[in-house]
């Protein structure tokens, strides 16, 4: 070993400078990126911090974005028929009111109920409860679609029952906008 | 003093707004029993007959997304001759029992269009 590092000495000498100080950077750069890559391995979350990163920029972003178009509609009822209460929404802005839309409260829940007998009654018995929302723009019929599915037993068997329709019209809050009539009769 | 004036306008203003929007929730009138005006915490309303505490006989129910209901009420589900009117226009008009379209009734939609039939638990007979 000992031999190994006099000969190694001697080979040093023999180079020429400018060759000595090239190989020593070469190999302080090596030392450097080798020290952070196994820094890395402990410490660094990589991948998957920069998709983190990605995801809360494009978060933000949408919230930004609809927080926007939400500030441009009056605080109400939204609606998309003739009505001389409350805001007429164009076309456009029903498109994008029906996009940027999650949340459907009780009351449009209980409404399209009322004439779906085994909805209301599951609806009842589960406390109100409901397995899943949607709310889906219709490209090929232009129409903003909502609903909800329900799960539960009537008479003793197990039934799963999708009630949806067009919604015709919206409430913002000024925060937010909901779901507050499904047409589906 | 500017300061004291202020904020004793600040704290009058809010009590004064606390207390109108509480007055909006809860009853007018007699909703035990006789005739009252119920308004939920969501802004429903009814108006009509109250008899031991539940809607009973004649009255009018306004939910906040448009839909109306004028009729009559039995322990505080739509029972018995009533209109519905939906929040687009659209009504029914006729029998109803235990909340639902249940009897000889008709449907006219928002455009104008009629249907004239009987209905069991909302759903038209054909």
């Amino acid at each position: 070993m000992i031999m190994n590092i006099k000969y190694f000495n001697k080979l040093t000498e023999l180079l020429p400078e400018p060759v000595r100080q090239f190989s020593g950077l070469v190999f302080l750069t090596f030392v450097v990126i080798f020290s952070f890559a196994i820094l890395n391995v402990f410490f660094g979350q990589g991948d998957e911090l920069v998709e983190k990163m990605k995801k809360e920029e494009a978060r933000a972003a949408e919230a930004n974005k609809l927080s926007k178009i939400i500030s441009t509609l009056p605080s109400g009822i939204l609606t998309f028929y003739e009505t001389g209460d409350h805001y007429k929404l164009s076309k456009e802005q029903y498109e994008t009111v029906c996009k940027i839309t999650k949340i459907i409260p009780q009351r449009a829940v209980m409404g399209a109920n009322l004439i779906n007998f085994k909805a209301t009654k599951i609806y009842t018995t589960n406390g109100n409860q409901i397995t899943e929302t949607f709310v889906n723009w219709d490209k090929e019929k232009n129409k903003c679609i909502a609903g909800f599915i329900l799960n539960g037993s009537i008479d003793g068997e197990e039934e799963k029952i999708t009630v949806s329709g067009e919604v015709l019209n919206f409430l913002s809050t000024g925060i937010d906008t909901r779901v507050y009539f499904i047409k589906n009769f | 003093m500017k300061m004291k004036k202020l904020i004793f306008c600040i704290t009058l203003s809010f009590i004064i707004a606390t207390s109108v929007s509480a007055r909006k929730t809860g009853c007018e009138g007699n909703c035990e029993n006789g005739f009252g005006k119920w308004t939920y915490t969501d802004k429903t309303t009814y108006e009509g007959n109250w008899v031991g505490t539940q809607k009973q006989g004649q009255g009018i129910e306004t939910w906040p997304n448009g839909y109306i209901y004028k009729g009559e009420f039995n322990k505080s589900d739509w029972s018995g001759q009533g209109i519905l009117i939906f929040p687009d226009g659209s009504m029914y008009e006729g029998e109803w029992a235990n909340g639902f379209m249940n009897g000889k009734g008709k449907f006219t939609w928002s455009d104008g269009k009629e249907k004239i039939g009987i209905w069991k638990n909302g759903k038209l007979q054909e």
